[in-house]
């Protein structure tokens, strides 16, 4: 490595008052885009990258790299103060961050998401910059039968994300894949469940379904509550936030989950086809795993909402891996940044570290930099995001419906994504009263069509006969990790219902009593 | 707290794996009217089955566990706590979740016809009133200004196309200003 060039690089980058200007507005536009549920970190660059044609290489890299970044920790605001992820890789930080916005620990929970977010972004840069070429080595060898148990190894955590009963949690899983697979069949284009609606050809969108199921089902329950007078109207938060940046104590307790999921966010970034939304669930589960109290994950801790937020912001460098160094983008949103790259006369590929390394090293400090612009715009934007949460409820569930149902029409402009979003705001209303988890739906949901389309990829190549995949060392390696984490989940599940169980004799269980029929 | 066993979370699984086996017996019905295609070594009907049979497996444990638990309930089990009610006569919250769910029909109904920011000043005014902001000049001024502020935002900001129905003419004010 040409240290000398690379610390050039940085202080070129660093000291260009038109890439900063560019990177900082782009993270002010990224964050505010991925707060709005349905705006995505993709749209978001996609949008804004018509204004970066006339700007240099750089600047332009830096603007958008900026929207990258602030609209993967932006997907996480709404999630937390609203219970309605902004971006789909936002979806597991609501699992602990809305329950700690509940109990009136809003701020402290954006401030930990910021600062992890940053840090899983730093964490992913440093691999970047250091490891691209041996990790994009590894990532290009995946065929069908990797990918296939890349998902089948994804869908071994929704035990860790099942909540109290595990038979609840799969049936949630296997749900959620049958809904992936209304619409033409990926292979042959035969019609599935689509009932004669042209509308379902395509399959249901994944925003609509996300929203509905967090954010109109909170909007219902929360009516249901209030009216049923388990919750007051006026509820409002009252935390006072005194720093915008978690303390001392905070960061001592989040940090093995901060770089843990940093780097399982930047090997699952550097996966074309496997981006964010997988490794924030992986994150979450082999931190849950890990943890000497497990039983505390769901319930409003930091840990959870750092070890997702982290692998999240890592992804951005994981995904820029295969991008500079194959030319082969890691995600949608690196696919524009292609685009991008080619607009500027730059073919990204291995020859780019030999005929423009210093373009190569410019990147890198871009999306350090874009890293650091999302933290001051975090930062800045903590007490004002937090404020949303000090709104009486009475405005605050109207106000969130409304904005929530916008955000699924945004998706294709179509008003049929607006039913979905209400029929799935029913679904998960129900789903919660019923104590069935949402979130392995989600996960499948993610997780299906890739599962679907490289198990008939895989089938078709060897004709029908399964067995071959013994032949496929990696994806024989993910598969016995699955089969690890769904033993290890089980284990950890028995001893957190335990716990729950002599917790709840405790409390006072034992005044319950029976009425004979 | 006397608690019917009728009313209890292991109950409310029963009937919960009940409705899941109806529902996942019409969906394998509804798979079998899937196309088949020529030479395919996997039939676009297998993979939504084998997620039908692996629904099909636990909600069979699912509903085993419900019988043995109400066969052999003891207090101070999760399971025997009151589940929640679908009764929307004795249940005011219900109905008023019932509500609201009908009023996003409705909204669905008409959102293109009258318009996002029309539909949406009409919903968010009803469930506030509906959950206790009684007072007007509130009620009207979030009720009508956060549709029209998201409105802007997407129109002229992302450029996304909001259907504006009968609030037309607001659009082709925004266009000339």
């Amino acid at each position: 490595m040409d240290w000398n060039l690379l610390f050039s690089s940085y202080a070129n980058v660093f000291l260009d008052p038109t890439v900063l200007l560019m990177t900082l507005l782009g993270a002010v536009g990224g964050v505010l885009l991925g707060a709005i549920p349905g705006m995505t970190a993709t749209m978001g660059v996609a949008l804004l990258i018509p204004f970066s044609f006339g700007m240099d290489l750089i600047p332009s890299v830096g603007l958008l790299l900026g929207i990258y970044c602030g609209g993967m920790y932006g997907g996480s605001i709404s999630a937390i103060l609203i219970h309605a992820p902004g971006t789909p890789s936002a979806a597991a930080t609501l699992l602990d961050g809305y329950p700690m916005a509940q109990k009136g620990e809003a701020g402290r929970a954006l401030s930990v998401a910021m600062f992890a977010s940053f840090c899983g972004g730093v964490i992913g840069a440093l691999i970047m910059t250091f490891l691209s070429p041996l990790v994009a080595k590894v990532a290009m060898k995946f065929t069908s039968a990797e990918m296939l148990m890349l998902a089948v190894f994804g869908l071994s955590v929704i035990i860790s994300i099942s909540g109290k009963s595990i038979a609840k949690g799969l049936i949630s899983a296997f749900f959620g894949m049958l809904l992936c697979t209304i619409g033409l069949d990926p292979t042959y284009s035969k019609q599935r469940f689509t009932f004669g609606v042209t509308s379902l050809k395509g399959g249901l969108s994944f925003i609509p379904v996300l929203i509905g199921l967090f954010a109109v089902a909170e909007v219902i329950a929360g009516v249901e509550r209030i009216i049923a007078g388990r919750e007051s109207a006026q509820a409002k938060s009252t935390e006072k936030i005194t720093r915008v940046l978690p303390d001392g104590k905070t960061i001592k307790q989040i940090w093995a989950n901060i770089v843990s999921g940093g780097i399982i966010g930047t090997f699952i970034g550097a996966i074309p086809g496997a981006g964010g939304d997988i490794a924030v669930f992986v994150s979450y589960a082999f931190n849950k795993g890990t943890s000497k109290h497990p039983e505390k994950w769901g319930t409003g801790i930091p840990n959870g909402v750092a070890a997702t937020e982290s692998a999240n912001n890592g992804c951005s460098g994981g995904a820029m891996i295969p991008l500079l160094s194959l030319g082969v983008p890691g995600d949608s949103v690196t696919a524009i940044l292609l685009g991008a790259f080619i607009m500027k006369g730059i073919q990204p590929g291995p020859m780019m570290y030999v005929s423009e390394l210093p373009t190569v090293y410019k990147v890198f400090a871009a999306l350090m930099l874009a890293n650091l612009a999302m933290l001051i715009v975090g930062c800045a934007g903590v007490r004002i995001f937090a404020k949303i949460v000090s709104l009486e409820k009475r405005m605050l569930y109207p106000i969130i419906l409304v904005v929530s149902l916008l955000g699924a029409f945004s998706i294709n402009k179509n008003v049929f994504d607006v039913g979905v979003c209400v029929a799935f705001g029913v679904i998960g209303w129900l789903m919660n009263k019923y104590e069935f988890p949402l979130s392995p739906i989600l996960l499948a949901l993610i997780l299906g069509p890739m599962c679907e389309q490289n198990f008939v990829r895989f089938m078709d190549l060897n004709k029908g006969d399964f067995s071959q995949i013994v032949h496929y060392p990696i994806a024989v390696g993910f598969f016995v990790v699955a089969v690890g984490v769904v033993i290890f989940s089980l284990l950890n599940q028995r001893k957190i219902n335990k716990r729950e169980a002599e917790a709840l004799a405790k409390a006072g269980g034992e005044n319950i009593s029976f009425a004979q029929e | 707290m006397d608690v019917k066993k009728t009313q209890t979370k292991a109950f409310s699984n029963l009937i919960a794996s009940i409705v899941l086996i109806a529902f996942e017996v019409w969906a394998w019905v509804q798979s079998g009217k899937i196309k088949t295609a020529k030479n395919a070594a996997v039939q676009p009907s297998a993979f939504p089955r084998i997620m039908l049979v692996g629904m099909a497996v636990f909600t069979a444990v699912l509903l085993i566990q419900s019988i043995i638990k109400l066969a052999s309930m003891k207090a101070g089990d999760p399971l025997a706590e009151k589940a929640e009610s679908l009764n929307l006569f004795k249940d005011k919250g219900v109905l008023a979740a019932l509500f609201v769910i009908a009023l996003c029909c409705v909204y669905v109904w008409f959102f293109k016809s009258a318009g996002y920011v029309v539909v949406s000043f009409l919903l968010s005014g009803i469930i506030m009133w509906l959950i206790g902001l009684r007072k007007p000049v509130p009620l009207l001024l979030i009720s009508s200004l956060v549709p029209l502020g998201m409105w802007l935002v997407f129109y002229k900001f992302l450029t996304v196309n909001i259907p504006m129905g009968w609030l037309q003419f607001l659009r082709d004010l925004v266009d000339k200003i």
